[in-house]
Formats: structure tokens, C-alpha cells, sequence
């Protein structure tokens, strides 16, 4: 038996995607797709977004680009001439999937419709993954991560108290995540897409909104509002509330955070829990007295509970040691981490987490995350680095499209590819 | 003719509570799956609290508003699954379903007899997705996570908030809504591997390690470069960079200023609006639609280096400009002219001032029997040949018993009765909903 191969294993996906779309691409592809990521000649523009490896600029040295784009081939192309459109045609003829963020409708005045393209092709599925979608008011609006949490509600709710930081602004998370909510709602359209031309046999035509994604992506927010007509104030690395509600993030020892929820509240048990807790490194201070078993003394006593004993016993001791004691009594507690404290998490480490990644033409391999979820009948697995550019032009235009060579370099001198 | 759905004629045994397995399956239910919600009143998580009840009705399990935007598309079972009865009833339910979904701790449904292999006996291609934690396996998998938790383990907490602040961290359950996403992700990559092989399989998905993957190029920084996260300027705010401290990118795209949010008029609690320049020339629209004003012709704004080190004066001005226009108003002239604005909105805002929200129809009024009609959240895509549509309120607690116990298993409407008056489809001791009392005529 041959080793056991992903899930979308023999799924020819053609991506043409910047900064929006391409972490949706490598999803598709750690999952065992052929993903052919198609750039415009000399390279997609997020080959431009640092940092970059030893800090060297050069477009295939970007971390980014590196991560977003592992498990794809890349090919280049121009889509703005006969030659390239015709390319694309060909391309698009074989494949099951096209994922593309270009601006709504710039591929259909290449002639590029999903009509054309599914009348020869009729399995074909094309997700349009756009900053707003095709239609609407705000349709040709520019957008940037920064933009959509702000828009899409995530930076309403994100910010602090105003005892820690006096004034200050709504907060939008970093890391990119309005491309990432963007992209696991594309995901989940093309899934359902293909599932359902399992049984069907048809294609389907996909309007994918970034600002959308981001709006459902606020919990219960925009359920306050409907229901009880509630617009809920920033907190320090908690929830927004409209009400103050009491701190969940206590600052440890080594001068990092711990987040310390008392799921349920300060009830009886909760306070016992607790004070067993403490008490087993000596911090319990006075929360081990029976009137603590008191629902009327606990709450008149809430402040000295969390912001004193709670507090202090947190202060006492480094994050990762709170995090281990608590998890351990049942608390869900975590240690706030920076990222890089995860590359020593024993837990990810059974799991087989991180993933060794060679880069053939550097002569070095590197550590990348892993898999968000572990399928166990049909592994994930990165199946390469992320492409040079160019890097399969001959793979794919000559041994699988039966372009001569001699096309390739007319191709290539008139920057088709 | 109505539009044929994604998911026709696939069921999904829903075990999930709370919110990040609810959320995944609401999806499933949009693109046209069966989802059966099996619940317990006794140890039911995510009806109850509400703080989400209208003021005018009274908080019971049926009227919680969040919890009814988070379980549309689905029907409710209500089932003792901890009974040898109640048990015996899943099972046939499960011998005829394409996926079982669960976001349980990572021992629960084994310890129920309803481990992988149990249900590969009852179902042999059965997609088994489980939402825990820590996962399956690993030294941790006990451990447990609410959203903001599996954030902070994971290092998403950490990459939000001001330079030499604490963490400000996520103001809601990110990891909620996105583990809900993958969990709706594996159980259609699995039903899509299942269709093309005839195999299912168990995937562990769990919150606190699929927080990670959203960390890359940090990641990368960290074991390419050796650069952690814990560093002079990090993290940014909203801003690209931290004036002041070395230039290294922040993860979230190119190192740009203006980059930041600016208040508006009249300078309520939401009155913000983020502007963000990519290049020169969006930095000199800018100044256009600024009035070309003298500060702004400045040389040493003339520059992205010169924006960068000078970014302090630079957001000063223009927030003495932003505080004169109401944040829609300056959004519209900024992308008229090109440039990247939009407003900071509330849930409120989204609701009732987005346009491009309300022309894409993102909140469409739906009826539910308790709760009245309310707008509902719609998916943020559109497929030409398969919508995504809410078709079904959240479920009451139980409603759908008898059309799942009598019509889809076949048991006689006497099994039925002999069921609630043995507690197997609800607590004897606890007073049954009139729509109980009804199924029962």
C-alpha cells in the first residue's frame, strides 16, 4: 500500500492570489491539493512583505510569503496578453479549482469570465475571494488588514481598560487575521462546492467577501445589539462588556501574563477550588477560613479574592508554572505566550506539531508550524517550501501543457511568463 | 425552482455546546446538512446563561438571542445519552448519519461508548470530528480551554496591544468563532475524502492548536531568523511599526506609515476611523484630500523613512484633520480619492449604518417561536448554484423529539411516551414546554 496521502489528494487547484487569498491556497494544499500558484512576472508583490531570512531583502526570502505559500507550485504569467490568456485557458481547462483576488471584475474584461471558463469546463469551481465581493456601494474600496478589523468590528471590541491605558485607542490584533477569517470561510465555500460536485457534477461560481467574514467573526457582539440593543466597552485582555466585569489577566513573576478565568464565578466551590490551589504553594492568605464558603462574604469580598490573593499568588510565580498547577487542578488558566515560548511546548511535541521544511536551494531546512487538526485516516502534510518564482514554468508548461522549449523562451522574452 | 444545497441529504449527529462547535455546524446546516443537536437541560451549555434574552421575555433555554443566531439550521433532539436507552437511541441515529461532531473534553464521548472505533461499528464511514482543546493526544489533551485561553497559550493574545502595555489581547472568543470554522473545515474536507474513497475518519481538531498556525510568519521569524516576539515595540498597536524602536515587520503586512486609527467627529466611544498609506502616491492623495495643508508638503514627510521616524507629529496632524469629518464622511472622500479609510464599527454599526453590509444583505430577519423576529447573520459568500441559506430559527430544546424518535428511526409513538415518562427524552422531575405536552397528544 502506498503512504497514505491527504484528503484532497489529486485536486488541481490554480490560485491567483496575493496578501487575501494565499493562506487559503496553502490550506488547500497542506491538505494534499496540486495547488499552481500563477504570478505575474518577477513575482507575486507579497514576495515584498518582510522579514525576511538574516533580514536580507529579496523576493525569495520573504518568511511571509515563505509560510502563506507552502504545498504549491508556482508557475508565472501574464494575464494581460493574448499569449497568457490563452495559457490560462488551457490551465483553466484541467482544473478543478481557481481561487482569485484580483479586483471584481478584472478576469472577466481579460475575457476571462467563469462563464467561458465553465462552458470548457463544466466541474470547474471559481471562489472570488475579494475585500468586499462583487457587488455593493464599497465593491471597488481599497482595503488592508488594518481596514478590515476595523470595519468588520473586531477593533470596537479590542483595547483596554482605561486604568492601563487612559485614552486609548480601539486595538487591532496582529498577525494578518482578517486574511485568515477571509480564508477559512473561502475554504469552507470551496469544500461545500466540491462536496457537492461529488454528486453532482457541476461547478459553481463563488462570491467570497473579506469585510463579510470579518463582520460574523465578534462572538455574541452582534447578538447584544440585536437582542438588548448593547454596544459593549473595551477591557484589558478580556471581553468587552457593558458593564466593568473583573480582570482575568494577572501579570507573573517573570514579568509575562497569565489569563485566569473563574469559570462560573466566585461561588463556594470556586473559592475552595481556588484556595487549594494557592494554598498548595503556601498563597492562600486568608481565603482558606470557612466564611469564605459564605456567598454574601465572597461577594462583598471580590476585590481582595481576585485583585489581592488572586493577584499576588500569580505574582508569585512564573506563568507557565500558574498555568500547569491550575490546568492541572482543573482551572482554565493559560499563560499568556509570545509566540516563540510554543517551540518548548512538550504537549505540540507529542503531537509531532512542528514540521522540518527543506529549503533544497539554501542547503538548509527549517522548523514551520504544523496542522491545525490532526486527520488521521489522510495525513496533512507540507509536501515543499514555497515556490522560487517561475519554478515549474517547464514542469507544467512543457511535460504537462506540451510547450517546446523553443515556445518557453519566446514566452519567457516577451514576459508571458 | 429552488436552488439544490451543498450538503443535500447529509446528516450530522451534533453533540457540540457552547459556541465553537455550534458555530461550526450552524455553517454546515446553511449549505443544506441535517444537523441534529443532541441536548441534555440537565448539563446543557450554551442556551443558558443568557445574557442575550429581550428585556421582555423571560430567560429560560429558549430564549437566549445568541444562542439562536449561533444554532439556526438545526433541529434539537433532546436525549439522555448517559441512559443504556438513550444510548441505544443515538446509536441508530448514528447508523444512519455521515457525520458525528463534538466539542467535548478530549475523553467524553469514549467514556460514553462512543469512541472512534464504536462508531466505525455502528457506521463503518462514519466523519468523526472532535473539538477539544488540546486535542486527542499529548500529554496535555486534558487540559481545557475557553477561547480567550487557547488564544493566550497559543501566542494570539500576545500580538495584540500597545508597545510596554499589557497584552490587550482579543475583546471576545476569537478562537471560538475560528475553531467553529475549523471544525466546519475538517468535517467537509472529510465528507469531500469520504465521497472520493468511501472512507471516513476520526480528525482531532483542537482550539488551542489551530490558534497556531495564525502565528506563521512570527513563527518563522523565530526559528529562521531567531527573532522572538518579546522585543522593544512589539507589538505595534496599530501601527506598522513603533516610532523610536528598531525596524523589523510585524506580521501584519508592509511596514507603511500613516498606518494607524485616527479619532472623528464628534469623538464618541466608536468614533475612530483607520487610514493607511502603501505607497507615495497614496501618501500625497492623502494630503490632497487633507487641503494640501503646509505641515503636509513637509520634506520630511515627503519620504516612507521620514513618515516612519516622524510618525508621532504625522498621526497628530492627521487626527486634527479626522476630528473635523464624521467617519463615514471621510471614509467615502478618502476612497474616492484612493486612499485606504474605512470606519471603526460597532456591532451597531455594522447592523444599521454599513451600506455595503445592508446591500449584500448580511442581516436578514428571520422568525423564531420565542424569540419574535430578529435579524440573523448570513454567510459571507455567495455561490451561484448552492446558497448558503439560514432556512430554519435555532431549534427549542427538544422541539424536533418526535419527528426525529418516530419518523426518521421509526420507533411507535408509544416508545415515545414510554421515553419521556422514563426520563430518556427529558427529566421526569422537570416541567416539559407546552410543545412537549403537544407531541405527545
Amino acid at each position: 500500500m502506498s503512504e497514505a496521502q491527504g484528503p484532497l489528494t489529486g485536486l488541481r487547484v490554480l490560485e491567483l492570489a496575493d496578501e487575501k487569498g494565499q493562506f487559503c491556497g496553502k490550506l488547500l494544499g497542506d491538505l494534499g491539493a496540486d495547488v499552481v500558484k500563477i504570478e505575474p512576472p518577477g513575482g507575486e508583490p507579497c514576495r515584498h512583505v518582510g522579514p525576511f531570512l538574516d533580514d536580507i531583502p529579496h523576493p525569495e526570502r520573504s518568511l511571509s510569503f515563505w509560510y502563506y505559500n507552502t504545498s504549491k507550485r508556482g508557475i508565472t504569467l501574464c494575464l494581460e496578453t493574448a499569449d497568457g490568456r490563452a495559457l490560462f485557458r488551457r490551465l483553466a481547462a484541467g482544473a478543478d479549482v481557481i481561487l482569485e483576488t484580483f479586483r471584481p471584475g478584472f478576469l472577466a474584461s481579460l475575457g476571462l469570465d467563469y462563464e467561458s471558463l465553465h462552458e470548457q469546463n463544466p466541474g470547474l469551481i471559481l471562489c472570488a475571494l475579494t475585500p468586499f465581493g462583487q457587488t455593493g456601494p464599497w465593491r471597488d474600496f481599497l482595503s488592508s488588514d488594518l481596514l478590515h478589523m476595523a470595519a468588520g468590528g473586531e477593533m470596537a471590541s479590542c483595547g483596554y481598560d482605561e486604568a492601563d491605558v487612559p485614552n486609548a485607542p480601539p486595538i487591532a490584533p496582529g498577525g494578518g487575521n482578517a486574511w485568515h477569517m477571509g480564508c477559512h470561510f473561502a475554504y469552507i465555500s470551496i469544500m461545500a462546492a466540491l462536496v457537492y460536485r461529488t454528486v453532482s457534477g457541476q461547478g459553481q461560481y463563488i462570491d467570497a467577501s473579506i469585510h463579510e467574514a470579518c463582520a460574523l467573526t465578534t462572538e455574541s457582539a452582534v447578538a447584544n445589539y440585536i437582542y438588548r440593543g448593547e454596544v459593549p466597552r473595551r477591557q484589558t485582555g478580556r471581553h468587552h462588556a457593558v458593564g466593568v466585569t473583573n480582570r482575568t489577566q494577572f501579570r507573573a513573576k517573570d514579568g509575562t501574563y497569565v489569563t485566569a478565568l473563574i469559570s462560573g464565578g466566585l461561588n463556594p466551590r470556586n473559592v475552595r477550588n481556588l484556595a487549594d490551589l494557592m494554598d498548595s504553594y503556601g498563597l492562600a492568605g486568608d481565603l482558606k477560613e470557612p466564611r469564605y464558603q459564605d456567598p454574601a462574604v465572597i461577594a462583598a469580598n471580590t476585590s481582595h479574592i481576585i485583585d489581592g490573593l488572586l493577584a499576588g499568588f500569580i505574582a508569585s510565580l512564573p506563568a507557565e508554572e500558574v498555568y500547569h498547577a491550575a490546568q492541572e487542578r482543573g482551572f482554565t488558566w493559560g499563560a499568556v505566550r509570545a509566540p516563540e515560548a510554543l517551540l518548548d511546548d512538550a504537549h505540540l511535541q507529542d503531537r509531532g506539531f512542528w514540521k522540518q521544511v527543506e529549503h533544497p536551494e539554501l542547503g538548509r531546512s527549517f522548523v514551520y508550524p504544523g496542522e491545525a487538526a490532526i486527520y488521521n485516516g489522510s495525513p496533512w502534510r507540507i509536501s515543499r517550501r514555497a515556490p522560487l518564482i517561475g519554478e515549474h514554468n517547464t514542469e507544467i508548461y512543457r511535460d504537462e501543457l506540451g510547450l517546446s522549449l523553443g515556445e518557453l523562451s519566446v514566452l519567457a522574452e516577451s514576459r508571458v511568463i | 425552482m429552488p436552488h439544490p444545497r451543498a450538503l443535500e441529504n447529509i446528516r450530522v449527529v451534533d453533540f457540540s455546546w457552547v459556541r465553537a462547535g455550534p458555530w461550526a455546524t450552524r455553517w454546515l446546516g446553511a449549505l443544506g446538512a441535517e444537523i441534529i443537536k443532541i441536548e441534555w437541560p440537565e448539563s446543557e451549555r450554551g442556551r443558558l446563561p443568557s445574557s442575550t434574552t429581550p428585556r421582555h421575555l423571560e430567560v429560560n433555554l429558549n430564549t437566549s438571542g445568541n444562542f439562536n443566531d449561533t444554532n439556526v439550521n438545526k433541529k434539537s433532539l433532546s436525549l439522555n445519552v448517559r441512559s443504556r436507552k438513550g444510548l441505544e437511541i443515538v446509536k441508530r441515529l448514528i447508523a444512519i448519519s455521515d457525520i458525528v461532531i463534538e466539542n467535548f473534553s478530549s475523553r467524553v464521548l469514549r467514556n460514553w461508548g462512543l469512541g472512534y472505533e464504536q462508531l466505525c461499528e455502528i457506521k463503518p464511514d462514519i466523519v468523526y470530528v472532535s473539538m477539544s482543546g488540546y486535542g486527542h493526544t499529548g500529554r496535555n489533551h486534558h487540559y481545557t480551554t475557553f477561547g480567550p485561553v487557547a488564544q493566550s497559550v497559543a501566542g494570539l493574545t500576545y500580538l495584540s496591544g500597545l508597545p510596554d502595555k499589557p497584552p490587550a489581547g482579543w475583546g471576545w472568543s476569537y478562537m471560538d468563532d475560528t475553531g467553529g470554522m475549523y471544525g466546519a473545515m475538517c468535517a467537509l474536507t472529510g465528507l469531500y475524502h469520504r465521497n472520493m474513497t468511501g472512507r471516513g475518519q476520526h480528525i482531532d481538531q483542537a482550539q488551542m492548536v489551530s490558534s497556531i498556525p495564525l502565528n506563521g510568519p512570527a513563527l518563522l521569524d523565530f526559528t529562521v531568523n531567531g527573532r522572538g516576539s518579546r522585543r522593544a515595540g512589539f507589538p505595534p498597536g496599530n501601527r506598522a511599526h513603533w516610532p523610536g524602536t528598531p525596524l523589523v515587520n510585524n506580521y501584519r503586512g508592509p511596514t507603511v506609515a500613516p498606518h494607524n486609527a485616527y479619532r472623528t467627529h464628534p469623538g464618541g466611544y466608536n468614533d475612530w476611523c483607520v487610514i493607511v498609506c502603501h505607497s507615495d502616491e497614496e501618501w500625497q492623495r492623502l494630503a490632497q484630500v487633507m487641503g494640501a495643508p503646509p505641515w503636509a508638503g513637509s520634506e520630511k514627510f515627503a519620504t516612507l523613512t521620514g513618515r516612519l521616524e516622524h510618525q508621532e507629529e504625522l498621526d497628530a496632524h492627521i487626527e486634527a484633520w479626522s476630528m473635523t469629518l464624521g467617519k463615514y464622511e471621510l471614509t467615502e472622500r478618502c476612497q474616492a480619492a484612493g486612499i485606504r479609510a474605512l470606519p471603526v464599527q460597532s456591532a451597531e454599526d455594522r447592523v444599521e449604518h454599513d451600506p455595503q453590509l445592508r446591500d449584500r444583505g448580511m442581516y436578514l430577519p428571520m422568525e423564531h417561536p420565542a424569540l419574535g423576529t430578529h435579524k440573523v447573520q448570513n454567510a459571507p459568500f455567495k455561490m451561484s448554484a448552492t446558497p448558503a441559506v439560514n432556512h430554519l430559527p435555532a431549534p427549542l430544546i427538544g422541539q424536533h423529539t418526535r419527528e426525529i424518535v418516530e419518523d426518521l428511526l421509526g420507533y411507535s409513538h408509544e416508545e415515545l411516551r414510554a421515553g419521556f415518562d422514563d426520563g430518556t427524552f427529558w427529566p421526569t422531575r422537570r416541567v416539559r414546554f407546552p410543545y412537549m405536552e403537544e407531541m405527545l397528544q
